[in-house]
């Protein structure tokens, strides 16, 4: 791209934001990098107000307060539920949160790229940018394995696969800008694995307290598929009283749980693109988002391809800032002619 | 040398890559075109004179020789005096813009040369002796899609624009070649089949809209040779019917009709149902749907594989949304390119 195509103002922060359904992330061209959970919370009551001595509260301080508050995570499921208007309000104070974290300068104006998991562009594009645009000056709005893919070079015959909290997102790139046929959208991911992981535990260890946040931590500390050589012990109170319990078995079960849908698309994504071009791009499978960093994801994947043919997987190296990065690129890289009318 | 030619060929992707993020976003605040192609073909100013005066020279010279203020060109007459700017057949803008008009996406047919859908035909999958897919509990196929195409009929006929006809409003077996005969001789503008999916592997509830086609999944093999079943065709005839496939009209228009009545289906049905997934829409041998002359598609609305589906599916009130969403499906369809919907459904949204 050629420097003088760019938006060269001084007075402009461009900002690529990851909007995710369990962590969204800011990458500003004033090398700010900050994430929050996507978890926003308001005071229940007066009381409540008095307790946490803030309007709202996001991400982990909002979890640890959450018994005070009305909690809301807006893009469960992956999708803005279209008619709440909390949810929009949710979304709209996590992303002004986000801008206050990258810093602007006074006056500077806001550019931003914004990703979002695919199914809420395709579902409900305008209440996005709704909630989203009061807050930026110009805004664009892409899905996140596109933000992902555009950011690590990844412009043609490649397939990047985007394990979040509420969806799966698969993206194939070829030389344009992805069409909703290049993209799928599955809801197995990493609140799947919540599910399913509760419900193991649940029925292992009955007498066991433990709630879904716990075992989300559990998954995000131990998550494996395939082999893994220790043990997996955590505690967890039974009548009060802090006790081991072994959960490897469990963790594995439910890591595992994702793969067969996983592997499945994938080979269906590959299958529907050009038969003359198929090779490539499965020698250019990325992981990215947060169940990249399951352990032995990468190695299970390219085993069940293999018999599908030769096949090269691997992982982003930073998924909790490769969708905000890569939008950021989006919005250097951007013409100052498109920002105008956005 | 090669380096350079992947770098510059990097940085056309990247550059139209940028153009469609650009345009996408337009399209989402309901920006028309015109302000893409106001940045798109921007001509520098200084160009902009010559080729005016250019442009002027050329048509006075040619148009308008024989006035009285050109008095030293003599007039012309034959093929000479045509407009100097006037192209060659095979160069005009004609064909070109013919299929670009053909091609508008999203736009049917019937839209575009303004023509009128008057009849739709429901065709409730299977019926009599044929039960299709059973649930757990026992649901039928043909049972739920007879109730659902019903339901279907009576919103449509509602709106009294409409003529509906369905292949049966009772449990009865109906050949598939009597459906399409059924079809054609009723001059049918518009053919939907209402089915309902298994999948015995897998326990999920899932929505999925064919349209004619030829599939290598096997899968989509075995569900049409299980559809295809009782179609009282004989191999002769298949090839007959197959030599047909040459009307991409009636194909391309059966691909926006499955992908609208997809859309609808599957987005309304995951409001109630987070579980449901999107299997899209897809290319499949069905003789039913090869067979019909117009646009056709055949929509696995529901899945009673799926044992919680199976008991929402035996309640009035599911029966009853999937044939709304049914019916918003086909108003999308039909409706595209209208402005005022397009409209309204912006507004909507």
């Amino acid at each position: 791209m050629k420097q003088d195509d760019r938006q060269t103002d001084e007075n402009i922060l461009f900002v690529g934001i990851d909007l995710g359904t369990s962590r969204s992330s800011i990458s500003a061209s004033n090398s700010t990098r900050e994430w929050t959970e996507s978890y926003v919370g308001w005071p229940k009551d007066f009381i409540a107000m008095q307790v946490v001595g803030k309007p709202v509260l996001f991400g982990a301080e909002a979890l640890a307060n959450r018994l005070s508050l009305d909690l809301c995570r807006p893009l469960e499921h992956g999708v803005i539920k279209e008619g709440i208007s909390r949810n929009e309000e949710a979304v709209k104070d996590i992303i002004k949160h986000l801008i206050e974290l990258a810093k602007p300068a006074e006056g500077q104006k806001i550019h931003a790229v914004v990703g979002v998991p695919a199914d809420t562009l395709k579902v409900n594009k305008l209440a996005i940018r709704r909630a989203v645009s009061e807050a930026v000056d110009s805004l664009m709005v892409v899905t996140e394995p596109f933000a992902v893919a555009y950011g690590l070079n990844l412009l043609n015959n490649s397939l990047v696969i985007d394990i979040g909290a509420g969806t799966t997102d698969f993206c194939i790139m070829h030389g344009t800008i992805p069409t909703e046929d290049d993209q799928k959208t599955i809801l197995t991911a990493g609140d799947y694995v919540d599910d399913q992981l509760f419900s193991y535990l649940v029925e292992k260890y009955p007498s066991a307290r433990f709630n879904k946040n716990m075992v989300r931590q559990f998954k995000e500390q131990y998550s494996f598929v395939k082999d893994m050589a220790e043990d997996i012990q955590v505690e967890i109170p039974v009548n009060g009283k802090l006790v081991p319990h072994d959960i490897k078995n469990e963790i594995k079960r439910a890591c595992e749980s994702i793969m067969p849908a996983l592997t499945e698309t994938t080979i269906e994504m590959i299958a529907r693109f050009d038969p003359e071009f198929q090779i490539k791009i499965k020698n250019h499978i990325v992981l990215a988002g947060g169940g990249s960093l399951i352990r032995g994801i990468r190695e299970y994947l390219q085993d069940a391809l293999k018999e599908y043919g030769q096949c090269n997987v691997t992982c982003v190296e930073d998924p909790l800032f490769a969708g905000s990065d890569g939008a950021l690129k989006l919005a250097k890289d951007m013409p100052a002619k498109y920002w105008e009318p956005l | 040398m090669l380096l350079t030619y992947n770098k510059k060929r990097n940085h056309r992707i990247r550059q139209n890559i940028l153009r469609g993020v650009y345009e996408d976003n337009l399209k989402i605040i309901g920006k028309g075109p015109e302000v893409i192609y106001k940045h798109r073909y921007y001509v520098p100013k200084r160009f902009l004179l010559p080729v005016v005066l250019s442009f002027l020279v050329i048509v006075l010279q040619s148009n308008f020789a024989s006035a009285p203020f050109l008095p030293e060109k003599q007039p012309v007459s034959g093929p000479r005096s045509m407009p100097v700017l006037a192209l060659n057949a095979d160069e005009s803008e004609g064909p070109s813009h013919y299929k670009a008009f053909i091609s508008t996406p999203g736009m049917p047919i019937s839209r575009i040369f303004g023509l009128g859908v008057r009849t739709i035909m429901i065709d409730p999958g299977h019926g009599g002796n044929d039960t299709g897919t059973k649930g757990q509990n026992g649901t039928k196929e043909k049972d739920i899609a007879l109730d659902i195409a019903k339901r279907l009929r009576d919103r449509l006929k509602k709106s009294g624009n409409f003529n509906i006809l369905m292949t049966r409003d009772q449990d009865v077996t109906v050949p598939l070649n009597r459906r399409v005969e059924m079809a054609k001789l009723s001059r049918a503008d518009l053919f939907i089949s209402v089915h309902l999916n298994y999948l015995p592997s897998r326990p999920i509830n899932m929505i999925e809209t064919y349209y004619f086609g030829p599939s290598s999944d096997p899968k989509v093999l075995k569900l049409a040779e299980k559809e295809n079943a009782d179609s009282s065709y004989s191999i002769s005839d298949f090839k007959d019917i197959i030599g047909k496939i040459g009307e991409t009209m009636k194909l391309q228009e059966s691909k926006e009709f499955a992908a609208s009545i997809q859309k609808k289906l599957f987005m309304n049905s995951r409001k109630e149902n987070g579980n449901v997934y999107n299997f899209g829409v897809k290319r499949a041998p069905f003789v039913v749907l090869l067979g019909v002359d117009v646009p056709a598609v055949l929509a696995e609305v529901s899945c009673l594989s799926n044992s919680e589906e199976e008991v929402q599916l035996n309640t009035e009130q599911h029966r009853e949304h999937i044939a709304r969403y049914l019916e918003l499906g086909i108003l999308d369809y039909l409706n595209k390119g209208d402005v005022t919907y397009e409209a309204r459904r912006q507004t909507d949204r």
